[in-house]
């Protein structure tokens, strides 16, 4: 069967690049069971088109990953609201700065940023792509790619200003305590 | 600090990511899923349930859950199959509201699907800030956003309006259904806020793959409905938002009302509970009540996000 032959195909292709898309995935959701599903769904595209694909699947894959992302900020939205209601008439939530090292707190601020933006910040620093690159797998103009950015680690900096490094030692403990919490 | 903060966030991302695997069988679970998909579009596109086996896959995946064996399973293979015969074959306008509350908190929804169009409308039961500062002006019932297609210029696009701020912005159309058969549809079963122009779809897709039961009968407004139950899932919140609520994980229920005589859904209810955080356990509850309206044209106009007059355009709904 044709499906049978594209699936065999592709589980070939994902054997090498699964984890890396995986991962990305994560990045831009915020979570295994979100980055999995987000995957799911560009996977399902790259099927629909599998036969006639001409070019780079993997670019095909990557491009469909992230404008799902950059799109999927709505339904996202609302069901964070919903929940953030759940803190109302409680006190505020703890400083992330004073808890965790300042590479975990940068990831957890932009995992709060607006998709768009997370999605060039994921692109621009862990794919380690160009703006000119990160503009053409997302189809859109480069200058919204830096305006997406400059915004993006603005907030990051902002961040890191006002970050005091603790002590080291207790860093690393509490690095430890938090491990298993990060890995999502 | 500055000039490392992109070589941090590197580190960070690395070390966020670094224990994660892709799970076996991507693939075959994505091409197993687009079958499914394919065949529930195509059941609506020619008015046609092709369910039967479908349904029996409800009987294997529930086992033990339903109580009464061999008996109750057909019971319920026959009641998701004439469910989703009927949601298949109507051509009707499907108007819903949602209440959900969260302990003395409530939000509304209003949600309007016809064909390809559909619209959701959130009216503020509290005051909320979007993390830009942005606030809903006054909370009470005051409409907060409109998310759906509008028409312009004779095309469907994708339409998001925000009152508080009288700003709106016009994208591409993009599929935004909850996809069936995963956890997220479950999440989002557990408060129907989904924004999406196939909730009749879904909720066939979502009979067909989660463990669901029937789990008795209820007079709803004078109706003799059928109750669907379906199995609870619990998951891990993403780490930004167990943070802001200060808990870990979050268990969705959901239950489906279906007429009993015509078996379009009249009612859906769902809960999520969080727990496992520093914070008392909280449980968010909703109710959707479903109307199934004739496609007469001031009916289908609902279905559509109208811009109102005055509000300024934004490129994006990420700038609102």
């Amino acid at each position: 069967m044709a499906d049978d032959r594209t699936v065999a195909e592709l589980e070939l292709f994902l054997a090498e690049r699964a984890d890396r898309l995986m991962r990305a995935a994560v990045l831009l959701t915020g979570g295994r069971d979100a980055g999995q599903d987000l995957l799911q769904a560009a996977l399902e595209r790259l099927i629909r088109h599998w036969p006639r694909l001409d070019g780079d699947p993997e670019a095909y894959l990557r491009r469909t990953l992230y404008n799902l992302a950059a799109d999927g900020f709505r339904r996202q939205g609302r069901l964070r609201r919903k929940l953030l209601l759940l803190q109302a008439g409680t006190q505020p939530p703890a400083d992330p700065i004073n808890e965790v090292d300042l590479r975990d707190a940068l990831v957890r601020i932009m995992l709060q940023l607006p998709s768009r933006q997370r999605a060039v910040l994921v692109l621009r620093y862990w794919e380690e792509l160009t703006e000119a690159e990160t503009a053409a797998v997302l189809g859109w103009p480069e200058g919204t790619v830096k305006s997406a950015a400059s915004r993006g680690l603005r907030r990051l900096r902002e961040l890191a200003d006002g970050w005091h490094e603790p002590d080291a030692e207790l860093v690393q403990t509490k690095l430890r305590g938090h491990e298993h919490e990060h890995r999502c | 600090m500055n000039t490392d903060v992109e070589e941090l966030l590197r580190d960070g991302m690395e070390r966020f990511t670094a224990e994660v695997r892709a799970p076996a069988g991507l693939a075959r679970t994505a091409a197993r899923l687009r079958r499914r998909r394919r065949t529930a579009r195509a059941a609506v596109a020619g008015g046609t349930a092709a369910v039967t086996a479908a349904a029996v896959t409800v009987i294997v995946a529930a086992p033990g859950q339903t109580g009464g064996g061999a008996a109750q399973a057909r019971t319920v293979a026959y009641v998701t199959s004439r469910v989703e015969s009927a949601l298949a074959s109507q051509n009707m306008v499907y108007a819903a509201r949602t209440q959900n509350s969260i302990g003395t908190s409530t939000i509304m929804w209003a949600t309007w699907g016809y064909r390809s169009r559909g619209k959701i409308e959130e009216f503020a039961g509290s005051r909320w800030c979007t993390s830009r500062g942005a606030c809903t002006h006054r909370g009470g019932s005051g409409l907060a956003l409109a998310d759906g297609t509008a028409l312009v210029g004779g095309k469907l696009v994708s339409a998001y309006v925000t009152y508080y701020n009288r700003e709106f912005s016009l994208t591409r159309l993009v599929p935004t259904a909850a996809r069936a058969c995963s956890t997220t549809a479950a999440l989002e079963l557990g408060g129907p806020s989904t924004v999406t122009s196939h909730w009749p779809a879904f909720i066939g897709a979502t009979l067909r793959c989660g463990a669901a039961t029937v789990t008795g009968h209820v007079r709803i407004d004078g109706v003799q409905t059928t109750k669907i139950t379906g199995k609870p899932v619990t998951i891990r919140l993403p780490a930004g938002e167990a943070r802001d609520i200060g808990e870990k994980w979050t268990t969705a229920r959901w239950a489906v009302y279906v007429n009993s005589t015509t078996y379009l859904p009249v009612r859906m209810e769902g809960s999520s509970t969080t727990f496992g955080g520093r914070r008392p356990s909280s449980t968010s509850s909703s109710v959707t009540d479903v109307k199934w309206l004739p496609p007469t044209a001031a009916n289908i106009a609902k279905t559509l996000v109208t811009i109102p007059a005055g509000f300024r355009q934004v490129s994006s709904p990420a700038d609102q």
